[in-house]
């Protein structure tokens, strides 16, 4: 097989419809391969082409840019690339005191804004060796849990509207709306909670919250149930995802993945049971596992860990102590100068803050790490072979959010 | 905080930490040299009496002085984490070694870490840019890339509370910030 | 950020009512950003409209400048107000959710806040077919030149939603090093909507607000005097 270099067509040839200053948009870099995974990918072998999906794509997910090599309609290979939404948080938060970056963690995975909050909180937890009340952390499970409810439902929304099925995601959405009203209710805002505190939360549950969520319990299951069954036996639903995405068990481990994705490979790794943090070890609830590891297995995961959550929430509301709802703490924090690392099991992974403080009221380093960064990594393993549609299919069933992937 | 996993690492690894190990909470940190991470580090994956397969998070630190390279892993033979730091990278060239050998999924972690800090990977078969445009210059992380807020702490940013930042008051405006992390 | 013109302040024709109350608006020519077309946006004239009062006292809003009335010229007012009805009335929006605010754009689109009321529920995907650019979400640099191009690839008539705080002003990324500081930088705005994010309801009225703009002939899109906004040759 013969490989050719791929010419950049001048501005004579019929084929330019812009002029010169517009230039043709060509997903080949303007420059030289200056590694050995950009040499491989950007050389076209025989009756091969390129197609470029993103920025901007109707794929709800975000701003993701994937360049497929294609040959016909089959992917041969798939270079992701990010950064359309990096937005250097891990910059700005070395400039802001303890309090101010908790709130510029919500952005990042913004359905999931709780469990990005939580990490951090847990990590100046440690750094400060703060005690959290028991009631404050009652609080924070329930609130994560619903908002695991929620991210999951809406995950399954996205996975069937990225496959052309345009109803779930409405169904989804109800949930979603009554979720964030009732957290509303409590945090003040329907998205970006800004909630948790360093030793607790903002405010304490209210009446409000409180009847929402007794509503909305009453009838949480069938209304899960009813809208899972929307898909789970929909053949086409189905049969565009068996098979498709096909993970295996040491290769996730090697890819660093976490989370469903993981579960749904086989591996029962749950940050909750394995690295218990928060009062998880109190609350009686259990780990769902799949083996097929494929976007069916993945999908259905996400059905069984809802069906957990409102177990657990359950648990939540009936062991719930009474107490203060944050620690006592200085308004100006100046933690002792050391290192601390925290993570909690979200909806899409393993969410991790590895904080360095230097003794001032700013953290000196402020890494964040996002399990959507490591599914995406491994489209190029998952999506050769198959078509365009299955990498939709894939997209969709790994569930990122670019809002973490790019920070 | 786990004491046996603190007294295996010291038997193991006595010969290759530059500094006591510490553990605090349910951590614990090893310190070694960057040339030393990719032995140290198959060696925590591959022996039964580690068995840290699973890799949490790969950072990059700029503590002023010099830039580390920090690992997290989990295993299920130990309650805490482990904490690598690869420490004594140099500012000017920070060089070390990529463990995509072990994990091909820190690829992207390393262009993370070289997008932002500079850090080449040497072993990463893939080390471009990964959040910024790929003809960006400067890497934003590092210690001596300032942000707008520097400039509001200098003498030309004003006096009034709203135009100056939180910024600690007593650190002049284009120094870098340093830490013994 | 400091803004790189001076504050010019204008000895308008505009009188303001009583001047010791308000103040002497500052009009900052925008030099980062500017048209293909030369003589698109008044030829770069900062806007003189600069308090909603005068809008209406000086009749601006009710001058006839129907570029698009080609042959019912004949009839203009009615039938191009029948025009503008329709136009306002089926505001197709093109998907263009960059973060977090898309979640509250799609929350508007669905059920419990349905913007199909106002005939907005197609999102389109592709710029053709679109006639409102909602950027919702935070613009960063790597991202602008693909949505300026998103932008160009919208025919006329066209209006932009500014959603959120990321696209007003930057929001609370006005100090990063990658991200735009409002997409006003990049392209005319038509109507902002402050809020981090703004719920459905405020989405909601800023379409109407932007329905009454339609209406209004006011904006962007009247003062545009000559020519689309997508270079020449295309």
């Amino acid at each position: 097989m013969t490989t050719t270099a791929r010419q950049r067509p001048s501005a004579d040839d019929p084929r330019v419809l812009l002029d010169e200053g517009a230039g043709l948009f060509e997903p080949v870099p303007p420059y030289p391969p200056r590694t050995e995974r950009e040499a491989e990918f950007y050389t076209l072998g025989d009756g091969e082409m390129f197609l470029n999906a993103g920025p901007h794509h109707p794929a709800t997910h975000g701003v993701l840019r994937v360049v497929m090599k294609l040959d016909g309609e089959r992917i041969v290979d798939l270079d992701p690339i990010l950064g359309y939404l990096h937005r250097g948080v891990e910059k700005l938060c070395e400039n802001a005191d303890y309090h101010q970056t908790i709130a510029y963690m919500d952005p990042l995975e913004y359905v999931a804004s709780l469990f990005c909050e939580w990490p951090a909180v847990m990590a100046y937890e440690k750094l400060l060796d703060v005690e959290v009340p028991r009631r404050a952390e009652y609080i924070r499970v329930l609130t994560g849990e619903l908002n695991r409810v929620s991210s999951h439902l809406l995950a399954m929304g996205f996975h069937a509207l990225d496959l052309g099925g345009l109803t779930p995601i409405l169904y989804s959405f109800i949930e979603r709306d009554e979720i964030v009203d009732m957290l509303a209710a409590i945090t003040g805002q329907r998205m970006l909670f800004n909630y948790f505190r360093i030793g607790g939360v903002n405010g304490d549950l209210n009446h409000d919250f409180m009847s929402r969520l007794g509503d909305w319990m009453s009838r949480a299951t069938e209304q899960v149930a009813a809208n899972a069954g929307l898909l789970n036996e929909n053949e086409i639903f189905v049969q565009r995802n068996r098979g498709v995405g096909t993970m295996d068990r040491e290769t996730a481990i090697r890819m660093c993945w976490t989370g469903p994705n993981l579960r749904a490979c086989g591996v029962p790794f749950d940050l909750r049971r394995a690295h218990p943090y928060s009062v998880y070890p109190e609350l009686e609830f259990d780990i769902p596992t799949r083996d097929e590891g494929d976007s069916l297995a993945r999908y259905l995961l996400r059905i069984d860990e809802v069906k957990q959550s409102l177990r657990i929430i359950d648990q939540c509301l009936h062991q719930m102590p009474d107490g203060p709802v944050m620690a006592k703490l200085p308004r100006l924090l100046r933690p002792r100068p050391g290192r601390a690392f925290a993570a909690v099991e979200g909806p899409r992974g393993e969410y991790g803050i590895y904080a360095v403080s230097d003794g001032t009221d700013q953290p000196f380093r402020f890494r964040i790490h996002d399990p959507s960064f490591l599914h995406l990594q491994s489209f190029p393993l998952l999506a050769p072979g198959g078509l365009i549609a299955d990498w939709m299919v894939i997209n969709a069933s790994l569930d990122p959010i670019m809002g973490g992937v790019d920070k | 905080m786990d004491r046996a996993l603190k007294a295996r690492l010291e038997a193991r690894f006595a010969d290759v930490s530059t500094g006591p190990i510490r553990q605090r909470h349910d951590e614990t940190e090893l310190r070694i040299r960057a040339r030393d991470v990719p032995d140290v580090l198959r060696a925590l994956n591959d022996e039964p009496a580690f068995e840290f397969q699973l890799l949490a998070d790969l950072a990059g630190v700029d503590t002023g002085d010099h830039m580390q390279v920090v690992y997290h892993l989990w295993s299920t033979s130990s309650a805490d984490w482990l904490r690598v730091i690869a420490d004594d990278l140099p500012r000017d060239d920070p060089r070390a070694p990529s463990v995509t050998f072990l994990w091909p999924g820190a690829e992207w972690l390393e262009r993370e870490a070289y997008d932002m800090f500079g850090i080449r990977f040497e072993g990463n078969r893939d080390l471009r840019r990964i959040f910024m445009p790929p003809d960006y210059t400067s890497f934003p992380l590092r210690k001596d890339f300032y942000l707008p807020d520097d400039a509001a702490r200098s003498p030309g940013g004003g006096t009034r509370p709203m135009e100056r930042t939180g910024a600690p008051n007593a650190v002049p405006a284009g120094t870098i910030r340093r830490t013994p992390a | 950020m400091a803004l790189t013109g001076e504050g010019e302040s204008r000895s308008s024709a505009l009188v303001v009512p009583g001047s010791a109350a308000v103040g002497v608006p500052i009009i900052v020519r925008n030099d980062l950003w500017s048209a293909a077309d030369p003589a698109a946006y008044d030829g770069g004239r900062a806007s003189d409209i600069t308090h909603l009062a005068e809008v209406e006292a000086s009749g601006i809003a009710a001058r006839d400048d129907a570029r698009w009335s080609g042959a019912l010229e004949i009839i203009p007012t009615k039938a191009d107000y029948v025009l503008d009805l329709l136009r306002a009335n089926s505001l197709w929006p093109l998907l263009s959710g960059l973060a977090c605010c898309a979640f509250e754009m799609m929350s508007s689109a669905t059920s419990k806040n349905d913007i199909d009321r106002w005939g907005m529920f197609p999102f389109r995907a592709s710029p053709r077919q679109a006639d409102v650019l909602i950027v919702a979400g935070t613009l960063t640099t790597k991202m602008a030149g693909p949505l300026v191009r998103l932008w160009e690839q919208m025919p006329e008539p066209k209006w932009c939603v500014a959603m959120g705080d990321c696209t007003c002003s930057g929001g609370r990324y006005k100090r990063s090093y990658s991200t735009v500081e409002g997409i006003d930088r990049v392209m005319p705005v038509d109507v902002y909507v402050p809020g981090c994010p703004p719920r459905p309801e405020g989405l909601i009225y800023a379409m109407m607000k932007l329905q009454q703009l339609v209406l209004d002939r006011r904006g962007h899109w009247p003062e545009r005097a000559v020519g689309p906004t997508v270079p020449a040759g295309v």
